[in-house]
């Protein structure tokens, strides 16, 4: 076995520059050219004064001009501009969820989508009051998913998934009034609340702001979370590989990208079928290699082992690499500059969702009754695309690193099984993780997730905050963009556990994991609440007493936002890279930055120099612990 | 209070009294005063093992103080609290080496404080082969009497070995519960500080077996944590010296199961509250990984290996059998698969009611085995495999073979219902545990008749033997094709291969070339692979490019080159638990060989462990070689260097134990009669130039050879 060693941020940026070097040849635009030209950013924007929210404006506020033509002051304006911008993440999670749920409404015996994790659909027809006895599983499938899809737009009550979380929680959540009802008038509530003369006060603006983000990740999130593993398995352990070096330049390369697991599913299921191996063959290739950019990628990944080319930041280099015959998109967080791009090679630029249609691309449109015709018909569509690679221009670099995943808190559970005496134990706890923490061997976890973003050297924050976390013995649960910059470094790798401090290290060895465990795509920090609502039970402290912060270093969408207001509104302090489009109120900022601790018993801190952001976490992961006294 | 500053206080308390040990011998004794265990040559080997400096004066036991001083770091991590762990455990050994300045004797028994290296090699093979599937560390009293002697009951008959310290060896021996290195039952010391005779053990088994570069800390605890199968049971109320300790112990791998409620956290699989004593055992082996090979046998006494070692007195003796006075006999018979009815068990004549107290009686046993696979060749295999069985009976000693075996059965055995019949159930059991892949169906008869013995023995038992001899005698590494690996080691000697011919039996004196061929076809992918010899390189060496290929591959290139005959030149590896060593002594052209058993000194400088420092966990030194006793006797000895006329000197007992092979080798070899006679011993000589003399006066051949550097 060679020498294990952590690939470098400056052995990704080697490759990358190697990749527009590529680029420049055949005259492509990048997002590293774009950014300069977007720079400097428009600071009205950026700290979120400015109001284009009806014709009377736009207004920006200056200390000469300090209210809008309305009369509406900064913190009305940044506190509604702030909602808007959770509404639009708690829209676009929320209703990928419902896309799963209609999925699982279409799925059958011989259909294109079945069952697959039955064991999960009966505890799922449980908590929903859903009658089990003596039905047919497909039929017990269909009417889970319509409770779930009714989630959206019950008209009375609070969401079913938010009694999963501890007694103090929802307590806090009823006290507050931001326990979440539907999770559609969530987010209509919120735009209804920032429509020109309605709310301007930030106190309610960032309360609606809570809730709209907890019916993302108690709602729709949790809902694509759960009936994605009824439909596609629950993770299990898998190990796979990350970064660019996956690629393989023999085989016709498919690289799928986006968020919504039912078309990337359906590309492996046929890419993998000896119809289409055989057809490649005769098209001069020696295989087929899927790989995946961004959540696509998490969730084919965490289920089949599917290795991942990279993240957000990525995505370019994929095309560049001149062997990508086609790139294959659902939904978010896809660049439009993936139409130009892919002009300048021979890679086919596939959209299929209504949801994220683009210029310079093939629409293929894909549903859930014609998933496998369409699938299919783009795996034939990149074989025979094969033969129009320019060869001069193939670069794949040859870099990339081995990764164990498929973290779902059911696998977490059982690995904890594995450390437990079946003399003094129970099984089927959190206790062996709450044991650690408690003796110290732990000294706490981080929830480290979000995005790549231009503002900050692409992974490096995650990166070195992950590996000064863990040579503190504090254990990374990742998901998304942060997890692939993990997995592209070789922290998921089993031999990282070299990296930890002792404790950490032995918990690694002990219970075989590596110190940084990826549980799936965005949608999928909905696990980490399940998570931290375990941990909670089973240790008898509060979510908020766990030595326990979340991190977006690197987070940039609208859907960053929604994750984070969940994730403090579950009462887990927060920490961001990046500020939020919030500073340039002083009650909103101050609202985020501390007030809501009195709500929710946790808020945002936010620091951009990286090494700083992590000693703040690991300072307050000690005064949790000084706190309950361990 | 939180975990880790109760181990920082403890670590500190043991730092104190190290200090203050270590100061009170320099005023008593001034620096330069020696300092170190008997019969080791690790000096303390817990340090040496850490730092890869060895203590051997007081002015090195104070300057070992300061490094122990630097690790004591007082961080909240882990890796503080373990480090504070290796520095009382360090500080232990520093206090322990304090009481034994000036040859003072500090443990009497039943105490017995340091353990040799001579017992610890011992413990090699059954570590190795499971035999002895554990380690408990017992630290302070049970809360009863009964309970600490059912604890101590319930791992020896597993086969564990079992370490005491503190207040659980005054109760075994208040219930006159017998202790000892051969029952397996260890009892160190009073003081917690004596623990780290444990700690010892196991820092000298990564270096004696595992090939540990003195100092290199993170190969020491990885071997420790991956292939020392050790644990601690710490009975409460536990002091913090002791938590420290336990912190130690949790770093080397070994796990922590306690009854002390009151101490705050647990942590998974290495530090286990368990308030009810009787579930101890259970725990632990599951905290460990330890697997237990269960053999239900049924019988009214313990059947394990730690009772192999157990000796009957003649006091304590219902009856015995005597082969070298009346007619016995022990024989496996191959036997068609119709002639035999399975776990049929007869005796034939009285059993052990009908014999008088303490009289000497005839036995022969008859084990029938008949399998698809089973062939003759394995029948000799399978029979002295019986000393083992027979042994592991608790309150049952057996020694010899053959028709020379000796038999005693306990008082208390007796007492505890124990009958003849019972012997053939345990020969039955094992037979078909140990060899199921080739024994389909086995019977057991048992003769106390003495007509019937005389019978069995003189018209069944001897015709058989006499022709196994003859077959044995036509083995040589000549007339097979092939010869075997063996790598059954390597569990703890991770790049160590014997290669075992018919003439060279692999050097722990326990797989001979048809054990390793029986083994082979027992488990066609398990340790011992088939070597051709196909292509020679230089046959007087035993070099061979096909067994160089298949070192290469089992010692996971680790090895290149090994020759089967020749001590200096790519001499064959050994992985520690070798019965004999023999090292070039170089003012007589010969080499030494010492024993295991043998204490003193040879003409080398050296004792045997010292010696036997110089190789092992499969490094090659030449002109050191371990090996088995019953190679002494054979023709390919060191044949590259000329053979056994090299021999110069061994310990009288090992002398007399070969002596009738080795002079009729030598007789065949070079017409010398009585060879052994011109060899020294430790009554001739424990120097080189007094060997000198003697083996000039002896004629002995090897001062004529050439010189062998």
């Amino acid at each position: 076995m060679s020498e294990f060693k952590l690939t470098t941020v400056e052995e990704f940026e080697a490759a990358t520059n190697r990749l527009l070097e590529t680029g420049a040849k055949v005259g492509a635009d990048a997002w590293q050219i774009r950014v300069k030209n977007q720079t400097p950013h428009c600071k009205f924007g950026e700290s979120g004064v400015c109001c284009r929210i009806c014709s009377m404006g736009p207004c920006r506020i200056t200390p000469k001009a300090p209210r809008g033509i309305c009369g509406c002051d900064v913190h009305g304006i940044v506190g509604r501009n702030y909602l808007r911008f959770t509404a639009g993440g708690s829209a676009t999670h929320s209703d990928h969820g419902r896309e799963i749920a209609h999925t699982l409404h279409e799925a059958a015996a011989d259909g294109n989508y079945k069952v697959k994790d039955p064991d999960k659909l009966m505890r799922l027809a449980a908590e929903f009051g859903v009658e089990t006895e003596g039905r047919d599983i497909y039929d017990i499938a269909h009417e889970v998913a319509e409770v779930g899809l009714m989630e959206y737009g019950k008209p009375f009550g609070t969401l079913t998934f938010t009694k999963r979380a501890p007694e103090h929680t929802q307590e806090i959540w009823d006290r507050e009034e931001i326990r979440p009802r539907a999770i559609d008038r969530e987010v209509s509530c919120s735009l209804h609340m920032t429509h020109m003369g309605c709310s301007s006060q930030p106190e309610a603006l960032i309360r609606q702001s809570l809730r709209s983000g907890l019916s993302d990740g108690w709602g729709g999130s949790m809902m694509g979370t759960e009936f994605s593993d009824v439909l596609f398995g629950t993770p299990k352990e898998v190990e796979t590989e990350a970064n660019l070096g996956v690629m393989v330049e023999e085989n016709v390369n498919i690289v799928v990208h986006g968020h919504d697991p039912s078309l990337s599913e359906m590309i492996c299921e046929y890419a993998d079928s000896k119809e289409m191996i055989d057809y490649a063959k005769s098209m001069g290739a020696q295989g087929i290699t899927v790989s995946g950019v961004c959540c696509t990628s998490n969730e084919v990944a965490m289920r089949r082992g599917i290795p991942m080319a990279g993240n957000f930041l990525q995505q370019e280099n994929v095309v560049l690499t001149g062997a990508c015959e086609a790139i294959v998109v659902d939904v978010q967080c896809i660049f439009p500059a993936l139409g130009p791009l892919s002009k300048c090679f021979h890679t086919k630029f596939i959209t299929t969702s209504p949801v994220a249609q683009m210029p310079d691309s093939d629409f293929i449109r894909f549903n859930a009754k014609t998933a496998g015709e369409n699938a299919k018909a783009i795996v034939k569509m990149a074989i025979e695309n094969f033969k129009n690679r320019n060869k001069d221009l193939v670069y794949i670099p040859q870099m990339k690193q081995k990764a164990v995943v498929g973290y779902s808190v059911e696998q977490i559970e059982k690995k904890l099984d594995t450390v437990t005496n079946t003399h003094v134990d129970v099984t089927g706890t959190m206790m062996p993780l709450v044991d650690c923490v408690k003796s110290g061997v732990l000294r706490g976890a981080v929830a480290m997730v979000g995005c790549n973003n231009p503002k900050i050297r692409p992974d490096a924050a995650h990166i070195e905050l992950m590996k000064k976390l863990i040579a503190n013995d504090v254990i990374l649960v990742v998901s998304g963009c942060s997890a692939q910059a993990a997995a592209k470094a070789g922290l998921m790798d089993k031999r990282a556990r070299e990296l930890c401090g002792a404790g950490l290290k032995r918990v690694c060895e002990l219970v075989d994991i590596p110190p940084v465990l990826h549980m799936g795509s965005c949608v999928d920090i909905s696990r980490m609440m399940v998570l931290a609502s375990r941990i909670a039970k089973d240790s008898g402290w509060n979510i908020s007493q766990i030595p326990l912060v979340g991190c977006a270093p690197e987070w940039m969408s609208e859907k960053a936002v929604s994750i984070g207001n969940y994730v403090v509104a579950t009462g887990i302090d927060t920490y961001l890279g990046v500020e939020p489009y919030a500073y340039g109120s002083s009650e909103v900022d101050g609202l985020l930055k501390g007030g809501l601790t009195d709500w929710v018993e946790a808020c945002y801190t936010v620091e951009q120099d990286i090494e700083k952001l992590g000693d703040l976490m690991i300072d307050k992961i000690e005064e949790k612990r000084a706190a309950l006294g361990i | 209070m939180l975990l880790f500053d109760i181990v920082f206080n403890g670590n500190d308390t043991m730092y104190a009294e190290a200090e203050k040990a270590v100061n009170d011998a320099v005023a008593k004794y001034g620096e330069d005063k020696a300092v170190g265990f008997p019969d080791t040559a690790y000096t303390l080997a817990c340090y040496y093992a850490e730092t890869g400096t060895k203590i051997t004066t007081l002015k090195e036991a104070k300057e070992a103080l300061t490094y122990i001083k630097s690790i004591m770091k007082r961080d909240r991590r882990l890796d503080a609290a373990f480090n504070s762990g290796v520095a009382t455990a360090l500080s232990a050994e520093l206090i322990e080496a304090m009481k034994y300045i000036d040859g003072q004797q500090p443990y009497e028994e039943p105490y017995l404080g340091h353990m040799t290296d001579a017992q610890i090699r011992e413990l090699g093979v059954p570590l190795v082969t499971g035999d002895i599937p554990g380690i408990a560390v017992i630290i302070n009293a049970a809360p009863t009497v009964e309970e600490a002697c059912a604890l101590v009951k319930s791992y020896q008959a597993q086969g564990n070995f079992v370490c005491l310290v503190g207040g659980i060896i005054e109760q075994l021996k208040e219930a006159g519960y017998k202790t000892g290195f051969n029952v397996r039952v260890f009892p160190i010391g009073e003081n917690i500080s004596s623990v780290c005779h444990a700690v010892s053990a196991a820092c000298r088994t990564a270096m004696i077996f595992g090939n540990i570069t003195p100092g290199d800390k993170k190969a020491l605890q990885e071997y420790t944590f991956n292939r020392f199968r050790a644990f601690v049971n710490a009975f409460g109320p536990l002091d913090e010296k002791t938590v420290a300790c336990g912190a130690g112990a949790i770093y080397y791998g070994f796990p922590v199961i306690t009854n002390d409620m009151d101490y705050t956290p647990v942590v998974p699989k290495s530090l286990i509250k368990q308030p009810k004593v009787e579930e101890f055992n259970a725990t632990s082996l599951e905290a460990r990984d330890i697997k237990i090979k269960i053999t239900n046998i049924d019988i009214p006494v313990a059947f394990a290996s730690a009772f192999e070692g157990e000796i009957i007195r003649r006091k304590d003796m219902q009856v015995e059998f005597d082969g070298s006075r009346v007619d016995c006999a022990e024989l496996v018979q191959t036997c068609e698969m119709t002639e035999i009815e399975d776990h049929k068990i007869t005796v034939v004549g009285p059993d052990v009611d009908a014999m008088e107290l303490g009289s000497k009686n005839s036995i022969a046993y008859v084990v029938k085995v008949a399998g698809k696979n089973m062939q003759p060749d394995f029948e000799p295999v399978i029979e002295r495999k019986f000393h083992n069985y027979i042994n592991c009976i608790e309150g049952v000693y057996h020694t010899g073979q053959r028709d020379m075996q000796r038999i005693r059965i306990s008082i208390d055995a007796f007492n505890a219902g124990f009958r003849l019949k019972h012997i053939g159930e345990v020969l039955y059991a094992q037979v078909k545990n140990e060899f199921e892949a080739v024994v389909d169906k086995c019977e057991v008869v048992i003769y106390t008749d003495p007509a019937e013995c005389s019978k069995i023995r003189h018209e069944v038992a001897i015709p058989i033997f006499n022709k196994r001899d003859d077959r044995l005698a036509t083995l040589t590494d000549e007339s097979v094709s092939v010869y075997y690996s063996c790598i059954l080691c390597q569990a703890f000697s991770p790049s160590h291969v014997c290669v075992v011919t018919p003439e060279r039996l692999g050097l722990c004196g326990a797989v001979s070339w048809l054990d390793a061929k029986a083994t082979h076809q027992l488990d066609p992918n398990g340790p011992c692979q088939e070597i051709t010899k196909e292509r020679p390189i230089d046959e007087n060496l035993g070099a061979y490019e096909d067994v160089d290929e298949a070192v290469q591959k089992y010692s996971q290139g680790a090895l290149e080159h090994v020759t089967l005959y020749s001590i200096m030149q790519d001499p064959m590896t050994s992985c520690g638990c070798f019965e004999c060593i023999c090292g070039i002594e170089p003012f007589s052209n010969g080499v030494v060989i010492a024993n295991r058993e043998y204490a003193g000194m040879t003409p080398l400088g050296m004792t045997f462990p010292e010696m036997a420092s110089m190789t092992g966990g499969g490094v090659q030194t030449p002109g050191f070689m371990g090996h088995g006793k019953h190679f002494i006797g054979s023709k390919k000895f060191m044949k590259a260097e000329g053979g056994i006329e090299r021999i110069v000197w061994m310990p009288k007992e090992l002398k007399e134990f070969v002596a009738d092979r080795l002079n009729a080798t030598a007789k065949e070899l070079y017409g010398i009669d009585n060879f052994t006679d011109m060899i020294g011993d430790e009554s001739v000589a424990e120097d080189p130039e007094t060997l000198v003399a003697f083996l000039t006066e002896k004629g002995h051949p090897a001062l004529s050879l050439e010189p062998m550097m």
